[in-house]
C-alpha cells in the first residue's frame, strides 16, 4: 500500500485523542472521612474497572474511526495485481511531432510541437508523462530526424520506463540552402549562404547592399591616436567579423588620458550585459591586457558603473564598460596603437551578434541503426506518483470509518441499557 | 418537631433532653432503676398492675395466694455515664458529604442520648455523673447538679482517639459505691481491653450499661461508589468500591457487633445497640423496658 498524501498521516496523533479524553475524565474517588477503616477490604476501584473492562473497546473503536478517517485523508492506494494489470493494459502517449501541439487531444494521448526544437519538445513531453495516471508510457517522435536535432543525451534523459518510438515523418532534402549570416568586411558588408548537400557544406558570399552605420562602434581618441585607431578598425575589418543589427551601437574611448570620463550608468539592457560578459571572456584580448605594464589610474573610469572587462599585469583594469543609455560605453587605457586596440574592437563587435542558427539547415538523417539503439518498448508501470493517480481506496476507509461510527454507537447504547435496567430494578425493590 | 430537628436544631441540650424524657417517661410505669441498698420491707396481696417481678413465688406455691414483696430504699442509686469522645464518633460529619440518611453524629446522638438519662436517673432521686473527655463530674444528686452536668455535655467535642479501658477504671473507681456504669461509645478503641475493664468495674460490684452507638451508614456502608474513606482516628486513607466491599463489610461489622454482644452478655452486661437513625426517647423506652423485663 502506499500513500498519496503521507504527511496527513500525522494527523494519526489525533488518535491518542479519545484516550487522552479518557485519562482526563477518569475522576479520582471522593475523599470521604469515616470512623474506621477496621472492617474495610481494600477493591479495586470501579472507575478503574470500567476503563479497564467496558472502556476499552470503546476507545479502541474510536481511535479506529479516527484512524480511519485520517488514513482515508491520506489517500491509500493498494497496489493489488489486479490494479497492476489494469495499469499495464492503459498506454499514455506522448508524440512529438512538428504537426500543432493539442492540449486535449485525449487523456491517453498528447501531441508536442517541436517548433525546430525536438529536444525542448521531448522535454515537455516527458514532464506530461510523468503526471499521466499509472500506465504504460511511450514517447513518440516523429521527425525527419537530421543529425542534431536529437541527441543521445537527449534520450538518456528520458526514464527508463518510457517507451521510445521514432518515425521519419518526411524525406530530407539531399541539399539545403540557408542565410549565414552577414559580415563586415574591408570592402563593406557582405551576405553569406551556407549550402549542405549530404556530408558536403559551402558557404558563398554577396554583396549586401550599402546601409549607413554599419560599423556599430563610435570610437573616441585623441588625434594623435586617430591614425592608430584607423588601423585597428581597418585590421578587424580585414579579418572579417560579424554584422551587428543597427541598434546595438557602442562609443570607445581609447587612451583617453586628458578626457573627462564619459557619463557613465550602470547596465540595465540585456544586449549590453550579454555583450560585456562575451568581451570579458575573450582569450585573445585577456591575454594581450595582461601584457601592459600598468592599468587605469585615474579617477574617471574607476567609478561604480565601470565593469572591468579586461585587466593589464598590475591588476587594474585597462578596459572597462558601462552604459550610455541605449549604448555600451567602453573605456581602453591601452595606447592606441596597442594590439590591444584592434583585439577590443574585434571582440566588441563580435559580441554584439548572435551567431545564425543553421541546426535545421542539416540533411543528413540519423542512421537508422542509432534509432534502433535508442527506441525501446515501454515497461510494466512503476508506483505511481504522487498525484497521477485516478483513483484510490480512500472509498473503503471511509466505508470503515462509517461502519465504525456504527460500532461506537451500538456500544454505547449497549452499556447503557444495563445500567437502565438496574435502575428500574432498584426503583421497583424500593 | 423531627427527632432530626429536635437533635439538630435545638442548640439548649438541657431542652433536648427534657424533651426526649417527655417522649420517654409517658410510655413507662414505673421507674426504672431500684436502689441497690432496697430493704425487704413487707408483703401485700398482689393488685393487677403490679409488677409481677416482686412476686414471691415460693409463697404463692405454700398458701396458693399471691404476695408481692414491698421495699423499703434506704440509698439512693450512683450512676455513672462514660462518653466516648473520640473522633470515630464525630460521624456523619455535618460538614461532610450527606450521604446519610441520619445526618445527626454519633456523638451529638449520645450526648442527647447521655443527658436524657442523667435526667431520668436525677429525676428519680438518684446520683449521676459524667466521664467525657477530659471533663469529669463526680455522681451527686440535685437538680442544679444536673445542670452543670448538662452544661457540661454540651461543651464536650469529639476528637482524638479514646482510651475506653482508662476511663471506664476511672469511671469505676470513682464510684464511692456500688453504683451503675453508663457507657455509650463505638466500642472502634481497643473493645477487647475495654470490655475487660467494664468486666472488673462489674466485679466490683458495679451494674454495667453498654449503649453501642452506631450511625446507619456504619452498618451498611450505603454509598455504592468509589470512595477514598479516611479514618478518622489514625488519618489513614483506602480507596474502595463501596458497592464492591459492602458484603463483605456488612459481615465483619456483624461479626464485630455479635462479639461486643456477645463478650457483654457473658459478663452480665446490659447491652444495647443504638442506631442513630432511632429516635433517642424510643431508644432509651426499649433500654428501660428490656431493663424492667
Amino acid at each position: 500500500m502506499i500513500w498519496l498524501h503521507p504527511t496527513v498521516l500525522f494527523a494519526l496523533v489525533a488518535v491518542a485523542a479519545p484516550i487522552l479524553i479518557h485519562i482526563l475524565v477518569h475522576r479520582r474517588a471522593e475523599r470521604f472521612p469515616f470512623p474506621t477503616l477496621r472492617f474495610v477490604k481494600p477493591t479495586r476501584l470501579s472507575s478503574i474497572r470500567r476503563h479497564v473492562l467496558d472502556d476499552v473497546p470503546l476507545v479502541a473503536v474510536r481511535a479506529a474511526i479516527l484512524a480511519a478517517a485520517a488514513g482515508a485523508f491520506a489517500g491509500p492506494l493498494m497496489v493489488t495485481s489486479a490494479r497492476r494489470q489494469a495499469w499495464d493494459r492503459r498506454v499514455v502517449r506522448a508524440v512529438v511531432s512538428e504537426g500543432v501541439e493539442q492540449a486535449g487531444a485525449s487523456d491517453a494521448t498528447r501531441r508536442f510541437q517541436s517548433g525546430g526544437d525536438l529536444a525542448d519538445a521531448v522535454r515537455r513531453a516527458v514532464a506530461w508523462l510523468d503526471t499521466a495516471p499509472p500506465a504504460r508510457r511511450e514517447l513518440v517522435i516523429v521527425s525527419p530526424l537530421a543529425i542534431g536535432s536529437i541527441t543521445a543525451a537527449d534520450i538518456a534523459s528520458v526514464p527508463d520506463d518510457v517507451g521510445i518510438r521514432f518515425e521519419r515523418s518526411t524525406a530530407l532534402p539531399s541539399a539545403r540552402t540557408m542565410p549565414f549570416g552577414r559580415i563586415l568586411t574591408k570592402n563593406g558588408p557582405v551576405d553569406r549562404e551556407v549550402t549542405l548537400a549530404g556530408s558536403q557544406t559551402s558557404v558563398s558570399t554577396a554583396a549586401a547592399p550599402a546601409e549607413p552605420n554599419v560599423w556599430p562602434i563610435e570610437v573616441f581618441a585623441s588625434p594623435e591616436d586617430r591614425g592608430a585607431v584607423d588601423a585597428a578598425r581597418s585590421a578587424v575589418l580585414t579579418e572579417r567579423v560579424w554584422a551587428p543589427p543597427a541598434d546595438r551601437l557602442v562609443r570607445l574611448f581609447v587612451a583617453p588620458r586628458n578626457v573627462a570620463g564619459p557619463d557613465a550608468q550602470p547596465v540595465h539592457m540585456p544586449w549590453i550585459a550579454d555583450a560585456i560578459a562575451r568581451i570579458a571572456h575573450d582569450a585573445d584580448l585577456q591575454t594581450a591586457a595582461a601584457r601592459l605594464p600598468r592599468g587605469v589610474t585615474g579617477a574617471s573610469f574607476t567609478g561604480p558603473a565601470w565593469q572591468t572587462i579586461a585587466a593589464a599585469a598590475d591588476g587594474r583594469p585597462v578596459a572597462v564598460a558601462a552604459a550610455a543609455g541605449d549604448r555600451l560605453l567602453i573605456a581602453s587605457a591601452a595606447p592606441a596603437s596597442d594590439v590591444v586596440t584592434p583585439l577590443l574592437m574585434r571582440s566588441i563587435v563580435n559580441a554584439l551578434v548572435l551567431a545564425p542558427e543553421v541546426r535545421n539547415a542539416e540533411v543528413v538523417p540519423i542512421a537508422d541503426a542509432v534509432l534502433t539503439a535508442w527506441s525501446r518498448p515501454s515497461s510494466a508501470p512503476a508506483a505511481p506518483r504522487i498525484g497521477s493517480v485516478d483513483e484510490d481506496d480512500r472509498r473503503w476507509l471511509w466505508a470503515i470509518a462509517v461502519l465504525l461510527l456504527a460500532v461506537e454507537t451500538w456500544i454505547r447504547r449497549a452499556s447503557r441499557q444495563p445500567r437502565a435496567g438496574e435502575q428500574e430494578e432498584t426503583t421497583r425493590v424500593a | 418537631m423531627t427527632l432530626e430537628q429536635v437533635l439538630t436544631g435545638i442548640g439548649d441540650l438541657e431542652l433536648v433532653a427534657r424533651i426526649v424524657v417527655e417522649g420517654l417517661v409517658s410510655g413507662l410505669h414505673r421507674s426504672p432503676f431500684h436502689g441497690y441498698s432496697a430493704e425487704f420491707n413487707q408483703y401485700r396481696h398482689y393488685r393487677p398492675g403490679d409488677d409481677l417481678k416482686y412476686v414471691d413465688w415460693k409463697l404463692v406455691a405454700r398458701t396458693d395466694r399471691v404476695y408481692t414483696k414491698q421495699f423499703r430504699e434506704t440509698t439512693n442509686m450512683a450512676a455513672s455515664v462514660v462518653l466516648d469522645t473520640s473522633a470515630s464518633m464525630d460521624f456523619p460529619r455535618r460538614a461532610g458529604p450527606a450521604f446519610s440518611d441520619s445526618p445527626v453524629s454519633k456523638f451529638r446522638y449520645s450526648v442527647v442520648v447521655a443527658a436524657a438519662l442523667a435526667h431520668v436517673i436525677s429525676g428519680q432521686g438518684d446520683a449521676v455523673g459524667l466521664l467525657g473527655g477530659d471533663r469529669f463530674i463526680p455522681p451527686r444528686v440535685g437538680r442544679q447538679h444536673l445542670r452543670r452536668l448538662v452544661a457540661a455535655l454540651s461543651t464536650l467535642e469529639a476528637g482524638g482517639a479514646w482510651d475506653g479501658a482508662a476511663v471506664v477504671r476511672r469511671a469505676a473507681e470513682r464510684l464511692t459505691r456500688r453504683g451503675l456504669l453508663a457507657v455509650l461509645s463505638d466500642f472502634y478503641d481497643d473493645e477487647e481491653r475495654t470490655i475487660a475493664e467494664l468486666r472488673r468495674a462489674a466485679r466490683m460490684g458495679h451494674e454495667v450499661v453498654l449503649f453501642h452507638v452506631l450511625s446507619p451508614d456504619e452498618l451498611e456502608l450505603p454509598y455504592g461508589r468509589d470512595l477514598e474513606l479516611t479514618d478518622l482516628e489514625t488519618g489513614a486513607r483506602l480507596a474502595v468500591n463501596a458497592a464492591a466491599a459492602q458484603r463483605e463489610y456488612k459481615e465483619s461489622v456483624a461479626t464485630f457487633l455479635e462479639h461486643v454482644r456477645g463478650l457483654s452478655v457473658a459478663e452480665g452486661f446490659q447491652y444495647s445497640l443504638v442506631v442513630t437513625n432511632t429516635p433517642p426517647d424510643r431508644a432509651l423506652r426499649n433500654f428501660l423496658l428490656a431493663r424492667q423485663g
